[in-house]
């Protein structure tokens, strides 16, 4: 496994054209009389267009880390920029609003609304960026065609196939041309060769020019990264790039 | 990233969407539904019902029980009682006769037409036909201008019938049609009260008011009805002032005439009693208020339990729903967002509640009209009012669930199966 250069040749330690900084943040959550230190000073930048794992075992801060970069959560104290505004002491609807526009969601378990029909799942963003109806179903529509389902427009949830399910949600994830692209255990409901062809469409995500950032336990999907940050009590413990394994059992 | 300041979201795309899941979720629990809402149903089809039969009642009494007119002052031994023990006492009180009457006509400046009449409930036969409980009113003449009464056929009773005690009558539609179904009641004669009578004119028909006739009559000069019935009678004096006068003048003048007449000393209470058209509207109102009032305290409670159980629904909307809302807010919904979400459902539930009772509120209104001669007219104002409030009740109850569902934790949410 090989260690590579920064692509673009800019120093490791420029924040400049950074897409997201953070810079020594922790959170502390008070369960009873403990505190619990789930970051306890975490560093990490991420350029545009990156292809980044968060790995670790449980307990080790990585869901926090996604809740942060996500924007569900705020740090206790540290500073978290992404594309250069801070995030910290943001307003609950200010976070709604970056959480809309520059994060797209992919869930272990889909988190498709059950009653709606895969357009209207891939819709919702749209709604709550206040698109106009026309506007929102031609957008879903295609990205339902991007990720193989435009014959599937109208099924349930309920009607379509876990791998169909995520492809729904990696649409939703994808409709309001987000910064981010992040999936939690996006393989973890699936089967093997599901679970293959849903990375495979991560990494065509990821070439179209999107920042993939992927939270996962299982080394044989952080593989197909060219960046993994481990981490253990809180902390990072390594930070390596690589070059990228050949693809998903292709 | 993009300026701090967000984006004014277009309003109507939210509302869209909130009413889309609002009606959604209606359908996905329709008797949950219906079962959330019984309290509106009540509450709005009361509203519907009563106004509708207050209204309908209304119409009838002003164009039936009180057909004498406005402007009639109506005098006799009793006036308006309203209770057992003011009856017992004006029973004591002198008849009034045809001296009082004679009085009042002859004094009064005010008056434009003074009439005395009696009645008693009595058996009419013609031939071998015989109707019974028929009202037998002796009359002065000029009683068509303090009554409304028209004759159809024939003519009224004159002043010279009057006069001279003639045993001629004016006979009611009803009792025309059953003495003499195939022939002409006029000229024709019939016997009540152990006297031939001969009939000179048949009334118009007036109908019925809470079903009983009030064409079943006959009205006979009143020296003709005291040689049926004996001169005893205790009579009642109809008023009419004249055209344009103050009702309360008319009836101060009537007052001062008859306590001299009657030699009622000063400081004493009047020997008579005095009503209007207007003193039974005004006793109508009082008892179609108290009804209404009783219906006001009746919706108060129906909403208010109604407004809790939709609340109390929405919280488990809410909690049932957790996982939807922090799907919601991580794909950009804000609090507003969510707030307006639950707060529509509860109102879409609440108007679901009053749509159900404006229908069976008119369904009521319409069997009450079929089943009974009282006429239940649709108030559209009471629909709107009570629309209107079913919708307030789901916007106050609906608030708190709503805010709760809000304010959840994005994570926590998310974390929910």
């Amino acid at each position: 496994m090989s260690v590579v250069n920064e692509p673009s040749g800019v120093s490791a330690l420029s924040t400049d054209g950074m897409l997201i900084d953070i810079r020594d943040v922790r959170k502390i959550y008070i369960m009873g009389t403990n505190e619990v230190h789930a970051l306890d000073g975490v560093d990490l930048q991420v350029r545009k267009g990156e292809y980044l794992a968060i790995m670790g075992p449980s307990g080790s801060g990585k869901s926090t880390l996604m809740n942060m970069i996500g924007c569900l959560d705020t740090p206790t104290s540290g500073s978290y920029k992404l594309r250069g505004t801070e995030i910290r002491e943001r307003e609950d609807d200010e976070l709604a609003r970056i959480r809309n526009q520059e994060i797209g969601f992919i869930f272990q378990t889909f988190n498709l609304l059950p009653r709606a029909d895969a357009l209207h799942n891939v819709e919702l963003p749209l709604i709550y960026a206040g698109k106009p109806a026309k506007e929102r179903r031609a957008r879903a529509k295609e990205m339902l065609d991007l990720v193989g389902l435009g014959d599937r427009t109208h099924h349930r949830p309920n009607e379509l196939s876990g791998g169909q399910r995520q492809r729904v949600a990696i649409a939703r994830a994808l409709v309001n041309n987000p910064s981010i692209v992040l999936a939690d255990e996006p393989t973890g409901n699936l089967d093997t060769k599901t679970g293959h062809e849903i990375m495979a469409l991560l990494d065509e995500i990821h070439r179209k020019g999107n920042t993939v950032i992927l939270v996962t336990h299982e080394e044989e999907v952080a593989a197909l990264a060219h960046r993994v940050v481990r981490l253990r009590d809180g902390l990072i413990e390594t930070d390596q790039r690589r070059a990228p394994s050949a693809g998903p059992g292709a | 990233m993009n300026p701090p300041a967000s984006p004014p979201r277009d309003f109507w795309i939210a509302q869209g969407e909130n009413l889309r899941i609002a009606v959604d979720a209606l359908r996905a629990n329709k008797l949950r539904s219906i079962l959330t809402v019984i309290g509106n149903v009540v509450a709005v089809m009361s509203v519907i019902a009563v106004v509708a039969i207050i209204d309908g009642l209304n119409t009838y009494v002003s164009d039936k029980i009180l057909q004498q007119g406005l402007g009639v002052l109506t005098i006799d031994k009793y006036g308006f009682i309203t209770s057992e023990e003011e009856y017992r006492e004006a029973e004591k009180r002198r008849d009034l006769g045809l001296d009082d009457m004679q009085a009042l006509a002859s004094r009064m400046q005010l008056a434009e037409q003074v009439v005395a009449q009696a009645s008693r409930r009595r058996i009419v036969r013609a031939g071998s036909t015989e109707l019974q409980g028929v009202d037998i009113t002796g009359t002065t003449d000029g009683y068509e201008q303090v009554s409304k009464l028209e004759v159809e056929q024939g003519r009224h009773l004159d002043a010279p019938d009057v006069e001279r005690r003639r045993p001629v009558c004016v006979i009611g539609s009803e009792v025309a049609e059953k003495l003499f179904p195939r022939t002409d009641p006029l000229g024709a004669s019939l016997r009540a009260g152990g006297h031939e009578l001969r009939v000179v004119g048949v009334f118009a028909q007036r109908g019925n008011v809470l079903g009983t006739s009030q064409d079943n009559i006959v009205y006979v000069p009143l020296g003709q009805f005291y040689k049926m019935f004996g001169s005893r009678a205790d009579l009642t004096i109809l008023v009419r002032g004249r055209e344009g006068m103050d009702p309360t003048r008319v009836q101060d003048e009537a007052r001062v005439v008859l306590r001299a007449q009657r030699h009622v000393p000063l400081g004493k209470p009047d020997d008579f009693g005095m009503t209007t058209a207007e003193t039974f509207q005004s006793f109508w109102k009082q008892i179609t208020g108290g009804i209404f009032a009783g219906t006001i305290a009746l919706v108060a409670i129906s909403l208010v339990v109604g407004g809790i159980v939709i609340m109390n629904i929405m919280l488990v909307a809410v909690t049932e729903r957790t996982r939807e809302i922090g799907i919601r807010k991580a794909l950009g919904a804000r609090r507003s967002d969510l707030t307006m979400q639950f707060l529509s459902e509860a109102i879409v539930l609440s108007l679901f509640g009053g749509f159900v009772g404006v229908l069976a509120g008119i369904a009521i209104a319409f069997l009450i009209r079929a089943a009974t001669p009282l006429p239940a007219a649709i108030q559209p104002w009471s629909i709107g009012l009570s629309l209107a409030v079913a919708c307030s009740v789901g916007l106050f109850f609906g608030v708190y669930p709503a805010t709760r569902a809000a304010r959840l934790d994005p994570i926590v949410a998310l974390r929910q199966e």
